[in-house]
């Protein structure tokens, strides 16, 4: 009887530990994801809530920013046009040939993403401003040193391997034989890209576009090289924040990062939504 | 009618080695072989998406070795369908009468046409997608016919679908033959679409093909070990040839079989089909001039026929069909006779 108790005890203890025994791994690193989670939400509603509202609103109404959303846009969306008529063939060929040298091709073409915006910036500035090829073009009238066509070749220039790696990835996602039996039943081989790959290929070009463009509106290390930080001339969203930080006008900083962080969190969701096979 | 001459293309994994083939007009030829044995890149070479590296292909007496796709007219499916997934099945089917611009009236009617016989003229307006496997492959099927092609190539077309849409396909595939009278160059794995489908077969091995012939042919009389291996001949033994008076034999580890068309060398194979071997408790006195004894190793139970492996100094199987076994009451460990004719050992 003594035994049997102290049997279905032991029994009971046993049972309690295998069911409470903590898993520590999964506590820490989930506890770990939710820090850095609330981390930055913590951020961007510190940015978003420091000023009254209303005077972010105002802000938002004034000149300035008006100027800096404008030229933002149409910056930005020249420079993703130009990086989705280079990206897409070079991406393609990249996807679908073998060639000599590919490799190098590759690397050399990413290394934009690994350079330091500054860097490219001091390229940029040096072939525009120093070169016979940048005097060819300023005398056609393609000025680049502090304009805004400046911010047009630093964004593209910083900007390209995104379009480029999402783009290929897309591509390789993409069986060739599609364009196989698209050529079987009458297709030209660009007729057969046209038609077929580029339709297929219409989420990851959808994705590459947005993330492309958003970080173009955010490009601000290249851009300020090559454009300078010239009030209401060069005076792009993230340019604006950074002017307006530095003389304390805080509201009009304010506003520029406010819209911002709204592209940034639609873009993301664009992508994340319709990237389906593409990847960084 | 389609003529392949000598055609070597090297891709890097997948190479065709001086491949030549004469495919005759209306026929439907089956192309069997292990994977990675270069019948995709020989299909792909005769629908003209790369040039092959060296030799021709003829097409009705011209060259169209260097002829884009488009302008062969030959079409082609693949084993996973490959409907392009953006346009509807009717789009889908409609896609290269598009290309021939072809008014929209007689467009339509052909789509209607071809869906209907196969049954799809309901999935029209559906994508791809939301298609079963063997709908989806005979919308590729109907993509590909609906532009009369010269010769139609398929790619393994039934590996993808489960057992009983495949054989189902099949029968259509059969009797889109007859309608048609399409050329035909089928690849795939399975011997019932060969025994089924094939008007000729050729077993391609490592870039080459190894042999050409009716399907008969290739399953009675193997041209090489691969061969006989690949399509599961049973009963392939290696020995010696040797004369003997005005036939001769061959020695399989001091047995003799006695074969009436033996190739004299130092070393053959030899197959024996094993519903080609007779099975008896006593002796046989017949004309019949291969006769061993031997013990029941093993015995095993398909359901229609019976298949026994008899130890005679070398396994032979033997297969009976369930009547026959049932009446011969023999069970493992027996002592049996194996009897079969000379004019029934394939010797290669």
């Amino acid at each position: 009887m003594e035994r049997d108790t102290q049997k279905a005890a032991g029994e009971g203890e046993d049972y309690h530990l295998t069911e409470i025994r903590p898993d520590w791994l999964k506590i820490i690193t989930i506890a770990a994801s939710l820090v850095l989670t609330g981390f930055i939400v913590a951020l961007l509603l510190l940015v978003v809530s420091h000023p009254a509202p209303e005077a972010v609103l105002a802000s938002l109404m004034s000149e300035e920013i008006q100027f800096a959303i404008t030229l933002s846009l149409i910056t930005s969306i020249v420079s993703t046009l130009l990086c989705i008529l280079v990206a897409v063939p070079a991406a393609y060929a990249l996807a679908r040939y073998r060639f000599f040298g590919k490799n190098v091709v590759n690397m050399v073409l990413d290394m934009p993403l690994a350079l330091p915006p500054l860097v490219a910036g001091v390229g940029l500035l040096l072939l525009f401003g120093t070169t016979p090829f940048g005097q060819a073009l300023a005398d056609i009238g393609l000025v680049f040193v502090f304009t805004p066509l400046g911010i047009i070749a630093a964004q593209f220039f910083v900007n390209l391997p995104f379009m480029l790696r999402i783009m290929r990835s897309t591509f390789e996602s993409i069986s060739p034989r599609y364009e196989y039996v698209a050529k079987t039943l009458g297709c030209s081989d660009f007729q057969a890209i046209w038609r077929v790959t580029l339709p297929m290929a219409a989420n990851g070009l959808l994705a590459g576009s947005v993330i492309t463009w958003s970080k173009g509106i955010g490009e601000f290390g290249a851009a300020l090289l090559v454009a300078g930080a010239t009030r209401m001339q060069t005076e792009t969203l993230p340019i604006s924040l950074f002017l307006n930080m530095s003389c304390g006008k805080l509201e009009l900083a304010i506003s520029a990062a406010t819209i911002l962080i709204v592209i940034s969190v639609v873009s993301l969701y664009i992508f994340e939504r319709y990237g389906g096979a593409a990847r960084f | 009618m389609l003529r392949i001459e000598n055609v070597s293309k090297d891709l890097g994994e997948f190479t065709l080695k001086n491949v030549s083939l004469d495919v005759k007009d209306g026929e439907y030829m089956v192309i069997i072989g292990p994977t990675g044995a270069g019948k995709t890149i020989l299909l792909e070479t005769v629908a003209g998406v790369y040039p092959p590296d060296s030799g021709k292909v003829l097409l009705l007496g011209n060259d169209i070795t260097h002829k884009p796709p488009k302008d062969r007219n030959i079409t082609m499916v693949y084993q996973d369908y490959m409907l392009f997934p953006h346009l509807t099945v009717g789009e889908n089917i409609a896609f290269g009468l598009k290309n021939r611009k072809v008014p929209k009236d007689e467009k339509e009617t052909k789509v209607h046409e071809v869906a209907e016989l196969f049954g799809i003229d309901h999935l029209l307006h559906r994508y791809p997608d939301t298609l079963s496997g063997g709908e989806q492959q005979r919308a590729a099927i109907s993509r590909a016919i609906i532009l009369n092609p010269t010769v139609l190539l398929l790619d393994e077309p039934l590996s993808a679908l489960d057992g009983q849409t495949r054989e189902k396909l099949r029968k259509e595939l059969k009797r889109l033959h007859t309608i048609f009278g399409t050329t035909i160059i089928h690849i795939t794995h399975n011997f019932e679409e060969v025994f089924s489908l094939a008007d000729r077969v050729a077993v391609m091995n490592k870039g080459e093909i190894v042999q050409i012939g009716e399907p008969d042919d290739i399953f009675r009389r193997p041209e090489s070990e691969f061969i006989a291996q690949f399509v599961g001949v049973e009963n392939l033994f290696r020995g010696a040839c040797r004369k003997q008076g005005d036939g001769s034999y061959i020695d399989v580890k001091g047995l003799h079989i006695v074969s009436s068309t033996c190739v004299s060398g130092e070393s053959v194979y030899a197959s024996v089909r094993p519903e080609d071997i007779l099975i008896s408790r006593e002796p046989l006195d017949a004309s019949a001039r291969n006769s061993f004894q031997g013990m029941i190793a093993e015995i095993v139970d398909n359901g229609m026929f019976v298949r026994l492996s008899v130890d005679a100094g070398i396994p032979f199987v033997v297969v009976l069909t369930r009547q026959g076994y049932e009446a011969m009451n023999l069970s493992e460990g027996d002592s049996v006779y194996l009897t079969f004719k000379a004019c029934s050992v394939h010797v290669f």
